[in-house]
């Protein structure tokens, strides 16, 4: 009898909560604000997301230990998208379907997040990149979705053009990308502040991904005569281009490297495995940590302390502006949290960071956080940050 | 013309490569009509116990050279002795089921990859050191590394050795028997499934040596195995059953993916293997040395 | 067996097109995205297997087809404003096309060879999809806008699980009825044997181009199907993991039976939706568990889960819908120790 009244009561309160009408907005409570974090965390591009993600969990829990955001603590569920578009928009809806967290953040792969922005837009969920570059999905810019926090691939692209013209004086430019997303954007920038700064593309070569053998490439640019290459290659590829081009006896050519290609430089060197190929060897760089010690260590430390059982590449970093920025924003926004009110407020973003060189920021009609990087080079052995800041200026390669 | 010259010289090693591999294909093929589609992974396994041996372990290049292919052989031989003599059940049938044998081998190239990829140290990109090192040498205008010589004179080694072994040996002379007509082997006495995996193994062990040789050129991830559908194209265009055709095939893969990449663009040099491939199939099924059994008599 | 299926058997598709209906009332999205994906590969699953189980045709170029039957239906939308309920159809008739084609030679050769030259064509299709950019838009993928039908704009999960249940349940009709045909039983006596088969009057050659089309058009009807529900293509969801997965698929549920494959298709589509909970240092072993439970099954259960759990397969060693052969063939096709 006492059972049955209980179960009554509890059936009767629990009818209760669920007539009145929801007050708070979904993935809010009074003391937690619910947040989907994900990224690669299996498959080929886990290099890509473990350490970026783990970087930004860190700065959730960090938030988290200091008290939390104007009273809330920040609750995490974490998925694993594996870079595949399918899987990406599965997590996304089961994080704003299932999990009902309040906004969506993650993703390293712009082809995959690009498959999420419809549903985003439609279901109109706040959706920050973890760390892709994010061209396909930042132009055009959509409501919804923000990212690029280290740049696009036409940032990449235009930086190298930009300090290869201006720095390096050249006049004859060869390029050579892959023929995927990141390779496109990233030479249609480059391409157009070549020849806007009275350059001239001598070479475009697209290799395709899987390239076992950069002979052919290598040998139609040494036959351009270039003042400087430019290359967009992925990890292998970027070494074999490295070997070849220091095989082919090109190394007075400088040799310009985007970032996807180097994500742990001092690995790169090694496999190069040829000091004399790195002579003339520059790479763009979104973070203050090569330029800084104290900032490289501020963030390197407290990734040990958080995650001690891994050693964790320089890729790390790229995971935090985009958290710093989450962060930033909800801060702003004070308590009255809502997904329209977040969006209103991230677009509104200026954020001054040690970390970057540049402000991360939006805006009404943008949605691409930073558009200026460093570019440093590289002998094999020390990293040395070049004079200025290279930026694209938002028109070029669109 | 000195581009055309490097194109072919740099796809003669290349192709060496791809043959190496094809090598290890046709052997398994010829022995037991299974296509591994593992073999792409049996080389990446090499190169990362390479890896392994070298590094971690502090071994000297030679011993890591020795006990590379050793590894794999065991292997290549135990993955038969367990998993293909489960699937195929009875060992003398001849018209085996071969769908579920060659699903195997699927399973087993997910299982490899899946594996390797658990270590962190696969993360990243790793390049195993080559045997020879130093400048590379010229020849004319013609670029070559030390390394590459190298592949070259490893992969005719171990295509001379192979085809000596078949021909001339009495191990060799079992294996073909045993391919031929297993009940008629098992008769005569020849331990069928041990010859099975034996060749197993011999296969393994030849991707293994690939690996070594092949992971200084290509570096290291644990999806360095997509280089089996190039060494397919290989064994497809010198003849599925044809050891010498397997070099020929890998050189002439080799030189014309570059005479692509320099003539028509570097994109369609990832489309060429597979071009060649159905063109190969659709007008000449048994490529250039092979044996007219490709097509159906149905 | 001949003529029209049992009522027992149209019974569960009546119940399928009712659960397209009620179920989007009261599950959330995620379910239902993953409805509606496991829907798109079983009737890919079913093409593959008429050719791979039915006629033992060890052919891999469904991806390929599949490609068509998406980019053909959401380009014929949005770029000559082809309705969907025409669109589809003529993409899977172009897949078809296609597969007829690539048949006429194809199944002149001998399995290992079939199953290399398809598996290149495959790619082949893939490497168009990726550098035919004016078409296809290439690497960037291709955004699709949501189609509709009379009407009833579909786009979301929601609203596409009926119509995408209603699909299915046709598909699974016309797959009965296959079955049951003169043609059907063709099929699965070419894989039994394909010397008493021409021996039996089968045209051998012609029933296995006619195999690789039908299959080629449903392949083509699942591309149609996928741009109901989901918003961008993007060439790599159309290569060798794809249909590794669609294989596997069959052959952990059991090849050649409808019940197997929806089984493999359930089973393996839920798999890396049940493998989220893991604890996350865990999530790196995926890639090695697949790898795994294929080989197991393929060692341990050739003719899959439903070959184990059903008895009238156990006892005949062939799954429902072959043909038994005769006596003599079999001591041809079995030489016993």
């Amino acid at each position: 009898m006492k059972t049955r009244a209980k179960s009554a009561l509890l059936a009767a309160a629990a009818a209760v909560a669920l007539a009145l009408p929801a007050t708070a907005e979904v993935g809010v409570t009074d003391t937690e604000i619910t947040i989907g974090l994900f990224g690669p965390l299996s498959g080929p591009l886990i290099a890509y997301g473990i350490d970026p993600l783990n970087a930004a969990k860190m700065v959730y829990d960090d938030v988290n230990a200091k008290g939390g955001i104007h009273g809330r603590k920040i609750k995490l569920v974490i998925e694993d998208d594996k870079c595949q578009g399918s899987e990406l928009v599965a997590v996304v809806k089961k994080l704003v379907t299932v999990d009902k967290v309040f906004i969506a953040h993650g993703g390293s792969c712009t082809a995959a997040i690009a498959a999420a922005q419809e549903y985003v837009q439609r279901e109109k969920v706040p959706y920050v990149m973890l760390n892709a570059a994010g061209d396909n999905a930042v132009f055009p810019p959509t409501r919804y979705m923000f990212g690029s926090f280290q740049g696009t691939q036409r940032v990449y692209g235009a930086a190298l053009a930009e300090f290869a013209m201006r720095e390096l004086k050249a006049k004859r430019v060869a390029i050579i990308v892959h023929d995927d997303d990141y390779g496109k954007a990233n030479l249609a920038a480059g391409k157009s502040v070549v020849e806007r700064m009275g350059g001239q593309v001598v070479a475009q070569e697209r290799i395709p991904l899987s390239i076992n053998d950069i002979t052919a490439p290598v040998l139609n640019m040494r036959a351009a005569k270039p003042d400087v290459i430019l290359s967009g290659a992925y990890p292998a590829p970027a070494v074999l281009l490295a070997q070849k081009y220091g095989e082919f006896g090109m190394t007075a050519i400088p040799l310009l490297q985007s970032t996807q290609g180097i994500p742990t430089p001092s690995v790169f060197a090694k496999n190069v495995g040829n000091p004399a190929a790195l002579k003339n060897f520059y790479h763009p760089w979104s973070f203050n940590d090569i330029a800084d010690e104290a900032v490289r260590k501020q963030w390197s430390d407290m990734y040990k302390k958080h995650f001690p059982g891994r050693e964790a590449g320089p890729f790390m970093v790229t995971g935090l502006p985009s958290a710093l920025s989450v962060v930033d924003t909800l801060q702003r926004m004070g308590r009255d949290l809502t997904r329209e009110k977040f969006v209103d407020a991230m677009e509104k973003l200026d954020l001054k960071t040690p970390l970057m060189p540049y402000a991360l920021q939006f805006g009404p009609g943008r949605r691409d956080a930073l558009r200026g990087v460093y570019v440093v080079k590289f002998d094999g052995t020390t990293q040395k940050v070049m004079p200025g800041v290279y930026s694209w200026n938002g028109k070029d390669g669109m | 013309m000195t581009l055309v010259l490097q194109g072919v010289a740099s796809g003669i090693v290349t192709g060496c490569v791809y043959a190496l591999v094809a090598l290890s294909l046709v052997i398994v093929y010829k022995s037991t009509d299974v296509v591994n589609f593992a073999g792409g992974e049996l080389v990446m396994l090499g190169g990362y116990f390479g890896l392994f041996f070298l590094i971690y372990a502090d071994l000297a290049y030679p011993i890591m050279f020795v006990l590379v292919p050793v590894a794999i052989f065991v292997a290549g031989a135990l993955f038969d002795r367990i998993t293909l003599a489960k699937v195929s059940g009875r060992t003398f049938v001849k018209h085996v089921d071969l769908v579920p044998l060659v699903v195997a081998t699927i399973g087993l190239s997910y299982l490899l990859k899946g594996g390797v990829r658990v270590v962190p140290y696969t993360e990243e990109v790793r390049r195993l050191p080559p045997i020879f090192t130093g400048p590379p040498l010229f020849f004319d205008d013609i670029v070559l590394q030390v390394q590459d010589i190298a592949i070259i004179g490893v992969t005719t080694l171990i295509m001379v050795a192979l085809w000596v072994f078949f021909r001339f040996t009495l191990l060799g002379k079992a294996l073909r028997a045993t391919s031929q007509n297993a009940r008629a082997a098992a008769l005569v006495g020849i331990p069928v499934k041990t010859m099975r995996m034996a060749v197993w193994g011999l296969s393994a062990s030849i991707a293994g040596i690939a690996g070594v040789m092949l992971a200084p050129k290509l570096l290291m991830t644990p999806d360095m195995g997509s280089v089996v559908m190039l060494a397919f194209a290989a064994a497809i265009i010198g003849g599925f059953s044809s050891l010498p055709g397997c070099v020929v095939g890998g050189i002439m893969l080799g030189i014309v993916q570059n005479l692509v990449g320099i003539f028509l663009s570097p994109q369609a040099i990832a489309v060429t293997p597979f071009f060649v491939i159905m063109l190969v199939l659709l007008l000449r099924p048994q490529g250039l040395f092979g044996e007219t059994i490709a097509l159906k008599k149905v | 067996m001949h003529g029209s299926p049992p009522l027992r058997h149209l019974l569960p598709l009546g119940l399928l097109i009712a659960a397209g209906f009620v179920l989007p009332q009261f599950l959330p999205e995620y379910f239902l995205y993953i409805a509606n994906t496991l829907m798109v590969y079983l009737i890919l699953a079913i093409g593959l297997d008429i050719l791979l189980g039915w006629s033992g045709q060890f052919a891999f170029a469904h991806i390929a087809f599949y490609g068509i039957g998406i980019y053909g239906t959401a380009l014929l939308n949005m770029r000559l404003g082809v309705p969907f309920v025409l669109g589809m159809p003529l993409a899977a008739a172009a897949a078809a096309a296609i597969g007829f084609l690539i048949a006429i030679p194809a199944t002149r050769l001998r399995a290992v060879y079939l199953a290399l030259a398809t598996f290149a064509f495959a790619e082949c299709a893939q490497w168009v999809y990726r550098t035919w950019d004016s078409v296809t838009k290439g690497p960037d993928g291709l955004r699709i806008s949501a189609p509709d039908i009379f009407g009833y704009v579909v786009g979301t999960d929601k609203r596409a699980l009926p119509v995408i249940a209603i699909i299915l349940a046709l598909v699974l009709a016309a797959t009965l009825y296959l079955g049951r045909s003169k043609l059907g039983r063709s099929l699965c006596a070419i894989r039994d044997s394909e010397h008493v088969a021409a021996a039996s009057g089968i045209d051998v050659k012609r029933t296995k181009v006619i195999a690789f089309t039908i299959s080629a058009f449903y392949a083509g009807v699942a591309g149609g199907t996928y741009t109901l529900f989901q918003s961008f293509i993007h060439p790599d969801g159309l290569g060798v993991w794809t249909l590794v997965l669609v294989l596997s698929m069959i052959v952990v549920g059991g090849s050649g039976t409808l019940p197997g494959v929806v089984l493999g298709v359930v089973l393996l589509g839920l798999l890396p939706e049940a493998l989220r909970a893991a604890p996350r240092g865990l999530l790196v072993w995926q890639e090695f568990a697949y790898g795994l439970i294929l080989t197991l099954a393929i060692m341990f259960m050739p003719r899959g889960i439903w070959g184990l759990f059903n008895r009238r397969t156990r006892a005949r060693r062939k799954p429902a819908l072959s043909v038994e052969a005769p006596a003599p063939a079999r001591a041809l096709q079995h030489q016993s120790p």
